[in-house]
């Protein structure tokens, strides 16, 4: 197995377009959702979500734009981001042996909405010659592809909202086993439409808003918590083997040490606290890492009741007394659930914790609530956590659990290398596709 | 009086935000991303724009002025149509 770098991030989200942007707004506590005003949004029992602003011209041709859902100018102008930021990461590499790995969980869902109301509501049948091909959920995937030349597996995941974990994962996989050289993997989403916004509602997990202060609507593990607050936006990583990053003295965002993955097999919607444990467990496996190692934990930290409390009693379950002391910070909060491109944000945010050395905060964290009773970084961020090892969690609806096991870059980083052999070659599951290797 | 031309690139600036000095009569709609799917979804907004109604069968137009043209032969074969019912409207107002 190869150790895998990440060497290039790109970002668009409600807490900005550039990492510095959504590091500092992150660290700050600043929340992104605020009140939507938009056709229909009078028909919201709550109209608000984390929006994302972004010029859809930017750096993409005009006419080509028409051809692509926000879901993949998102992912298109993160991915741009991360390859520029990557500096070189796809130059003089074999173009079959790099791929892209997206996940979405409800894809080009703005176009089929528009189209839907052209044929059911304007009664018209001029649905645009594009829809398909905008509304489609490896249209992401494709265009990034299309874009870099990479002729390698160009694949999306749709597991809800764990699907960029599972892009990331997999990724993670190829590129540690040898098959890959490079990928572009994560997550994009822009699930604003009325009509999807709507069957949320419907399902009766969104927050009720915060008519004071709409921002604060979405608080996970506060005893008050209503539910979880949609959000847009994309985030993509450029990742490739370790030794190659620093050979061309890429800048190192960190290290991916493994990703494990269950399955709840109990209820569509329930949350299990044995599944959620199981892909930690897995992770960790999957990693090499014992789990006194880890030190802070991304959760998933929706701020639904079910999920928060179920994800407090799964972190205990796997780390038992100690998980007191470790700091969990719920990001979601103030970037909103951004569905399948959630986990790769907060990748993203973990990655960036590690190296600044400080645990994000959960804001809006107001009331303690005794069925949520771990350090979940309230409101604040702390500084000076010089964490080296971190999970991200992201759970799923259909019960598809998958977990990220982040290592923090030494801080002389570049050419810091860690000896191979204090990574176990303890892969069992989480590499069985490895055999497919070249 | 304005041309064909000049209402079409209109909206191209307008719906497509093309920079005005890329378009010509010589532009080939590809260069600009327009590929066959493009050029249903333009025509589209040429029949709304142009109160023309279009034919059902594909039409092959590589460049703007292929589409000017088209546009234009279309107008005058759909006007000349329309005049013996017109009495008192043009063609444009009546299509």
């Amino acid at each position: 197995m190869r150790r895998v770098a990440v060497s290039g991030i790109g970002v668009v989200s409600p807490l900005g377009n550039t990492v510095a942007e959504v590091w500092s707004h992150a660290r700050a506590g600043r929340s992104g959702v605020r009140r939507l005003e938009m056709p229909f949004s009078n028909r919201l029992a709550a109209p608000i979500a984390a929006t994302a602003t972004f010029d859809e011209g930017l750096d993409i041709e005009p006419g080509k734009a028409r051809m692509l859902d926000r879901f993949s100018l998102l992912a298109l102008f993160a991915a741009n981001q991360a390859v520029q930021g990557a500096r070189g990461a796809l130059e003089g590499i074999d173009r079959e042996r790099a791929g892209v790995f997206v996940g979405t969980g409800m894809g080009g869902t703005l176009t089929m909405d528009g189209g839907y109301q052209t044929f059911y509501g304007e009664q018209s049948d001029r649905i645009k010659p594009f829809t398909i091909l905008m509304g489609m959920h490896n249209a992401a995937a494709a265009w990034i592809g299309i874009e870099h030349g990479l002729r390698g597996p160009n694949m999306t995941y749709s597991t809800a909202c764990s699907s960029s974990t599972v892009a990331i994962g997999e990724a993670w996989m190829r590129v540690a086993c040898g098959q890959l050289d490079v990928a572009i993997a994560g997550g994009s989403e822009a699930p604003l439409s009325p009509g999807s916004m709507k069957a949320w509602e419907a399902l009766h997990t969104v927050a009720t808003m915060d008519v004071e202060n709409p921002a604060a609507s979405c608080r996970p593990f506060s005893k008050n918590r209503s539910g979880m607050v949609l959000g847009e936006g994309a985030a993509m990583l450029v990742i490739e083997p370790w030794d190659r990053a620093v050979a061309r003295g890429a800048h190192l965002y960190g290290e991916i040490l493994g990703y494990g993955q269950s399955n709840d097999a109990s209820h569509i919607t329930r949350p299990s606290v044995e599944g959620q444990a199981a892909a930690m467990n897995a992770a960790l496996r999957a990693a090499g890492v014992d789990r006194q190692e880890v030190e802070a934990i991304n959760a998933h930290g929706t701020g639904t009741q079910a999920n928060d409390r179920t994800e407090t009693a799964a972190i205990r379950a796997v780390f038992g007394a100690r998980a007191d002391r470790i700091p969990i910070s719920a990001t979601k909060a103030m970037h909103g659930h951004l569905l399948g491109a959630a986990g790769a944000l907060e990748c993203v945010l973990s990655l960036l914790a590690l190296q600044h050395e400080v645990a994000l905060p959960t804001v809006h964290l107001q009331m303690p609530d005794p069925d949520c009773d771990l350090d979940y970084v309230a409101n604040t961020a702390r500084e000076g956590l010089a964490a080296q090892v971190m999970l991200s969690n992201s759970f799923a609806f259909g019960g598809t659990n998958a977990v990220l096991v982040l290592r923090r870059a030494a801080r002389e980083g570049r050419t810091a290398t860690r000896q191979q052999s204090s990574l176990p070659a303890r892969h069992a599951g989480a590499t069985a596709g490895c055999g497919a290797a070249p | 009086m304005t041309t064909t031309f000049q209402r079409l690139s209109a909206i191209l600036v307008k719906d497509y935000k093309f920079q005005p000095e890329r378009l010509m009569l010589d532009t080939p709609l590809e260069s600009l991303g327009i590929d066959s799917l493009g050029t249903v979804e333009l025509l589209w907004n040429i029949e709304d724009a142009f109160r023309i109604k279009l034919p059902s069968e594909p039409v092959e137009l590589p460049t703007l002025g292929d589409v000017v043209r088209f546009i234009d032969e279309l107008a005058a074969r759909q006007s000349a149509a329309n005049v013996p019912k017109l009495t008192r409207h043009s063609a444009l107002q009546a299509e």
